[in-house]
């Protein structure tokens, strides 16, 4: 069985703590992606569960069995490398076949095996030759043969895309996708890239700066992201994101201003709240009619716009005085707001625009510890659309 | 100023007509305006200059070996007379096959020790990190510069039984190695390990550490990744390391000479045959300068073969980094 837990798995460096505290538990069969930016400990946690790496404090388990001083070839495991890492004085066939060789399989079997894993991967033809002389996506296959020959419990796949061109890492991601299906084996995916983590898996291990932020089914990290940290990361371009101040009359920031019972969403007047919405949740004046529970209007004038062929960013900034420098962006963007809208929109630059959050999108955040307070605020309140009508009427 | 550019130039256009030059003039000033033939020529020169410093004394070899040894005074640079019996010769009067034999086994046993464990050495300096790391390299980089007179009196009475060696409560003398091949082969490998462990190091540090990883999680040890995937990827490194012990060890003098009686049959290597030639009443320069050509043979054949082994590079391409 290819269950894996961590418990309370810690690694120590000199003066670093790369993992801190990891509690994970990944189901038999799961395809699991833990996703964060660069150095947030997810590639050691992995090289953890592999034994390349043996925690500083406490336990892993494969399969139910307490794996962690075990060297990596007693683990039931496979591993496909960011660098691929296929040995280059082998041909293909001695690279897949390495393992079994180790493990002195006879002859028959051997052949049978590789014969099936380059089959699976679509290497037919290619046993003979060396590494040097093929392609990225062909080198990339070897690699995940070389890990499926052995049937092994559980997988590793460590930023195996990295490397390849935008084109061939879709196509392989799908092929991850139908490897999966196939082997039906527990997967567990390394990468900073988010979208790769929601395009393949079926839970998403969410880690920064060596702590597990939220484990979730991919949607589920999406629309109730557990804090500011996961909020931000997941979704691309990431989540708008505005200080301000819990008032008796709701949220109310720089610009922004939400009503809302404070009582009902649990926070009191004069805490400190991030207001956060995606992109995709801000509509201007014309497309409002689509939602249920509109925000007050927010005065903007469009800044950048960014066409992307199926949408169209829009930088909108929310106040004259306005800067568009990476700073303000970093602290909360209380002045700016990035919109998506639809292609055939007349938008413009410096356009002088109103635009209304969609309440059942925003979410609420403790700005001191990051917490989500709350996703969706229209379900708390019964007034929303009478407060957004006196709303009009004061602009 | 300018039509006094003009002259000049025009001076100079003149001169090269009117002035009668020789051949090195005419060089020189080709060399002036184009560098690179100077360089060319700097380079022959040198070229020259080192191949007849190190293949003069080979020649004079050869010289002194076709001459027949009644003959070998006033020597000029040709040989006074043809005698190609002589190496043949060589191998009645002593039997010179037996001492190459045993340079042979010297060489290779040393070569085999120095390996493995400066393989060892080479994976711990190369690819693990601990403390004291540079203190222990400084050391054996100390210890290499070590003259290896200053070992020998010492090794000397151990390898002969002159030490006693204390064992809890039984002291033994130790073992008489004299006239085996012991005393010379464990100082070879001290003496001539420094070397392989820092050409090592430099190669294994190079191996990136996925392909040792992959080796792991695909089943072997941490010493089974070093002996299947580290080794086999730095055959260069492994090569020269190899080829230069080696050769040190087939040129070594001194512990060669003084820790054994001399005779084949004692593990005396090539050194003590050339002066074994040596009788009381006659010194045979043409058959010792014959067995010294033979000696080297070998060695020059081992350089050839093992430059293009060097030299192809197996890790080439292999890796996307």
């Amino acid at each position: 069985m290819g269950d894996v837990t961590l418990e309370h798995v810690t690694k120590r460096y000199e003066d670093v703590t790369a993992v801190d505290d990891m509690n994970l538990a990944i189901n038999d069969g799961e395809f699991i992606c833990l996703v964060g930016p660069s150095g947030c400990g997810k590639s050691t946690t992995m090289e953890m569960i592999a034994g390349l790496t043996m925690p500083t404090e406490g336990e892993v388990f494969i399969g139910g069995r307490e794996v962690t001083n075990l060297p990596p070839k007693d683990r039931g495991i496979a591993m496909v490398f960011q660098n691929i890492a296929l040995f280059p004085h082998m041909d293909v066939y001695d690279n897949i076949s390495f393992g079994l060789r180790l493990r002195k399989y006879d002859k028959e079997e051997i052949d049978r095996r590789v014969e099936r894993a380059s089959d699976i991967v679509q290497l037919e033809g290619m046993l003979d030759r060396m590494p040097d002389e093929m392609s990225g996506g062909q080198r990339q296959r070897v690699a995940i043969a070389r890990a499926i020959v052995r049937n092994p419990e559980v997988f590793l796949m460590d930023e195996p895309l990295a490397n390849l061109d935008a084109k061939l890492r879709v196509h392989m991601r799908t092929e991850l996708q139908r490897l999966h299906k196939e082997l039906d084996t527990t997967i567990i995916y390394v990468t900073h890239d988010q979208a790769e983590a929601m395009t393949m898996s079926d839970r998403i291990a969410v880690i920064d700066s060596g702590q597990l932020q939220q484990i979730d089914p991919p949607l589920v990290c999406y629309n109730e992201p557990a804090n500011l940290f996961v909020a931000g990361f997941i979704g691309s371009p990431s989540m708008n994101f505005v200080d301000g101040e819990v008032t008796e009359a709701g949220f109310h920031g720089k610009n922004v201003e939400v009503d809302f019972d404070p009582a009902d969403v649990g926070v009191s007047p004069g805490d400190d709240v991030t207001l956060g919405v995606r992109p995709e949740d801000v509509y201007t004046e014309d497309e409002q009619a689509g939602i249920a529970h509109p925000t007050k209007r927010i005065e903007a004038t469009t800044d950048v716009l960014e066409p992307m062929g199926d949408e169209i960013f829009v930088y909108l900034l929310l106040s004259e005085d306005a800067t568009t420098s990476m700073d303000d962006a970093s602290e909360g963007m209380s002045d700016q707001l990035l919109m998506s809208v639809d292609p055939d929109s007349s938008i413009t630059e410096d356009q002088d625009v109103s635009v209304v959050l969609d309440r059942a999108k925003l979410h609420l955040f403790d700005t001191e510890t990051g917490e989500a307070i709350q996703h969706g605020i229209a379900t708390t309140t019964t007034t929303s659309t009478d407060s957004s009508t006196p709303a009009e009427s004061d602009d | 100023m300018a039509t006094e550019n003009e002259q000049q130039s025009g001076i100079g256009k003149q001169g090269d007509a009117d002035i009668k030059r020789g051949p090195l003039e005419r060089w020189v000033g080709a060399a002036i305006k184009n560098p690179k033939r100077a360089y060319r020529a700097m380079f022959y020169v040198a070229t020259v200059f080192f191949l007849v410093t190190t293949l003069f004394p080979f020649y004079w070899l050869l010289v002194l070996a076709l001459t027949p040894n009644n003959l070998i005074s006033d020597m000029g640079l040709l040989p006074k007379g043809f005698n190609p019996e002589v190496f043949i010769t060589m191998f009645e009067r002593v039997p010179f096959h037996l001492y190459m034999f045993n340079s042979f086994v010297l060489g290779l046993s040393t070569t085999i020790i120095v390996l493995l464990l400066a393989s060892l050495a080479g994976y711990v300096f190369g690819r693990l990190r601990f403390p004291g790391r540079s203190a222990l390299m400084l050391g054996i980089l100390a210890i290499s510069y070590f003259p290896p007179a200053a070992f020998f009196l010492p090794l000397f009475e151990l390898f002969t039984g002159g030490t006693d060696i204390v064992l809890g409560p039984v002291t033994v003398s130790s073992p008489d190695l004299f006239n085996t091949p012991a005393p010379m082969v464990l100082p070879f490998s001290a003496l001539f390990m420094p070397l392989s462990i820092f050409i090592l190091t430099t190669f294994y540090g190079q191996i990136p550490d996925g392909l040792e990883d992959a080796a792991r999680v695909e089943g072997t040890t941490r010493l089974g990744a070093l002996f299947r995937v580290i080794i086999p990827l730095s055959a260069p490194g492994v090569a020269t390391a190899g080829v230069l012990t080696f050769i040190s060890v087939y040129n070594e003098f001194f512990f060669s000479f003084l820790m054994n009686n001399g005779e084949a049959s004692s593990w005396a290597p090539i050194v003590a045959g050339i002066l074994k030639y040596q009788g009381q009443f006659d010194t045979p320069y043409n058959l010792m300068a014959a067995a010294s050509i033979v000696g080297v043979l070998p060695v020059a054949i081992l350089v050839i073969v093992a430059q293009e082994r060097i030299v192809s590079g197996l890790t080439a391409g292999a890796l996307k980094e």
